[in-house]
């Protein structure tokens, strides 16, 4: 039996009915049409699927769509100012860090959730925020890149 | 595809175990959900009898992480991201905080449970080594009783434990040592992040003038369900603490995971490792207590 699911989205209430059996992340494609959150694995091990509740970094696909309920989460398309792409986002571009693109949203999460608690943090501290995303066209050195410079501007600012 | 199934959100300790009363295989307690989730989705043997997930996350008896005078009690549903933040975790339970640390990855442990880690009680789970050699005991609760046990206790095989199907873990009781403990926590993965454990040992020695009072000894992943080595801990106390110490309890220790596995095709390369990773932990044990760190 379908379940009421009240959650904030991107920063806006939303409210839904969800099979008890259906993931997040299949929740987040296929009702809301939020396709930057990716499915690699499907049991938690590559974090193309990750997505923010409350402000960390959590796997989609090992959390049930209803029990998002009275969370907050965030996908890549909320961390974008509308049509204006946030800070880390244009650092992964300028630092080559995307190449097929499959990782990205959620090397951004991952990284971002980082920032977020973490403004100055040190190499080993971005491979770990990000060492459970992987990237198979292996360009985790731009990827690191990208999360320092940002840290740099932001402290900077 | 997860099969069809109800969850229910209690909000209380009291109405989960009213939920679970019926003592049937159909309920099923869901904490964190890294391991039920995938588990569900890939239709594996063990959860097929589940018909109703029991999502304690909201239950505030379940939560908390709370000093008193003689231990640390630590609330079952609270994250390996909420442990590593607590700082008498991280100075009193050193062993216990790196083995968390090395749980998946920081997603995994945004929402793994520590109670959820030794329910589900797969060989490889890093936390059960290291509260084992802690002497952890568990609270556990159903509508009619309330007891406490040793996790030593609790663990009986592989993904089994004592938990009736009608009780909830409730806490982690972690006494303070009163020795004079230096410790190391080891694990093995195939790779440095995201790992499952090959092997993991804890080891935890109090000396005395190049004497062992006291030592203890658990292991994971390398024997089938995480383990305390008693007899050879109590063989070791008051041995003299020298090279030659080191390198038969290195031995030893090898024999004895032989003696609860058998021969496997992994031994050939597993046990030299435990042999060559006990005596470096034993030989880094030495040398932090000589330093005094």
């Amino acid at each position: 039996m379908k379940m009421k699911v009240e959650f904030k989205l991107n920063g806006a209430n939303v409210s839904v009915f969800a099979e008890p059996n259906r993931r997040l992340i299949d929740l987040l494609r296929e009702e809301f049409e939020l396709t930057g959150t990716k499915e690699g694995c499907g049991v938690g091990e590559c974090g193309a699927c990750t997505v923010l509740m409350n402000g960390r970094a959590v796997n989609s696909c090992l959390v049930l769509a209803v029990q998002a309920a009275g969370n907050e989460i965030t996908t890549i398309e909320g961390i974008a100012n509308g049509d204006l792409i946030n800070p880390l986002q244009k650092n992964f571009l300028e630092f080559g860090a995307v190449q097929c693109g499959f990782c990205t949203p959620g090397m951004v999460l991952s990284a971002s959730a980082l920032l977020d608690k973490n403004p100055d943090p040190t190499e080993d501290e971005i491979k770990e925020a990000v060492a459970g995303n992987l990237c198979r066209c292996t360009g985790y050195k731009q990827i690191i890149e990208a999360v320092k410079e940002t840290a740099r501007l932001s402290r900077k600012n | 595809m997860i099969p069809s199934l109800n969850v229910i959100f209690p909000k209380n300790l009291n109405e989960a175990l009213s939920l679970l009363s019926d003592n049937s295989d159909s309920s099923k307690i869901i904490a964190g959900g890294t391991d039920i989730i995938p588990g569900l989705n890939q239709e594996l043997n063990r959860f097929k009898e589940i018909k109703n997930l029991i999502d304690v996350n909201q239950i505030p008896e379940l939560k908390g992480i709370i000093r008193s005078k003689e231990k640390i009690s630590i609330g079952a549903a609270e994250t390996f991201s909420d442990i590593l933040q607590n700082d008498t975790v991280r100075e009193l339970f050193p062993l216990l905080w790196k083995a968390a640390s090395g749980v998946g990855s920081v997603q995994i442990r945004n929402r793994a449970t520590i109670a959820g880690n030794f329910v589900n009680n797969a060989p490889c789970a890093d936390s059960v080594p290291a509260l084992l050699i802690y002497n952890a005991t568990l609270e556990i609760e159903s509508l009619s009783s309330k007891k406490e046990i040793s996790l030593n206790e609790f663990l009986s095989a592989p993904y089994r434990t004592k938990l009736n199907r009608d009780e909830i873990v409730t806490k982690i009781n972690i006494p303070f040592a009163d020795k004079n403990f230096t410790g190391e926590f080891f694990k093995l993965g195939r790779r440095r992040a995201v790992a499952i454990s090959r092997i993991t040992l804890a080891l935890l020695v109090d000396w005395r003038d190049s004497v062992i009072n006291e030592i203890r000894i658990a292991s994971g992943a390398v024997t089938p369900i995480g383990a305390r080595f008693f007899e050879l801990e109590k063989y070791c106390s008051g041995k003299k603490a020298d090279d030659q110490f080191k390198k038969d309890l290195s031995r030893k220790l090898a024999e004895q995971i032989i003696k609860v596995t058998g021969l496997r095709w992994s031994s050939e390369y597993k046990l030299p490792v435990v042999q060559q990773v006990c005596y470096q932990m034993l030989k880094n044990i030495e040398s932090q207590h000589e330093y005094g760190i």
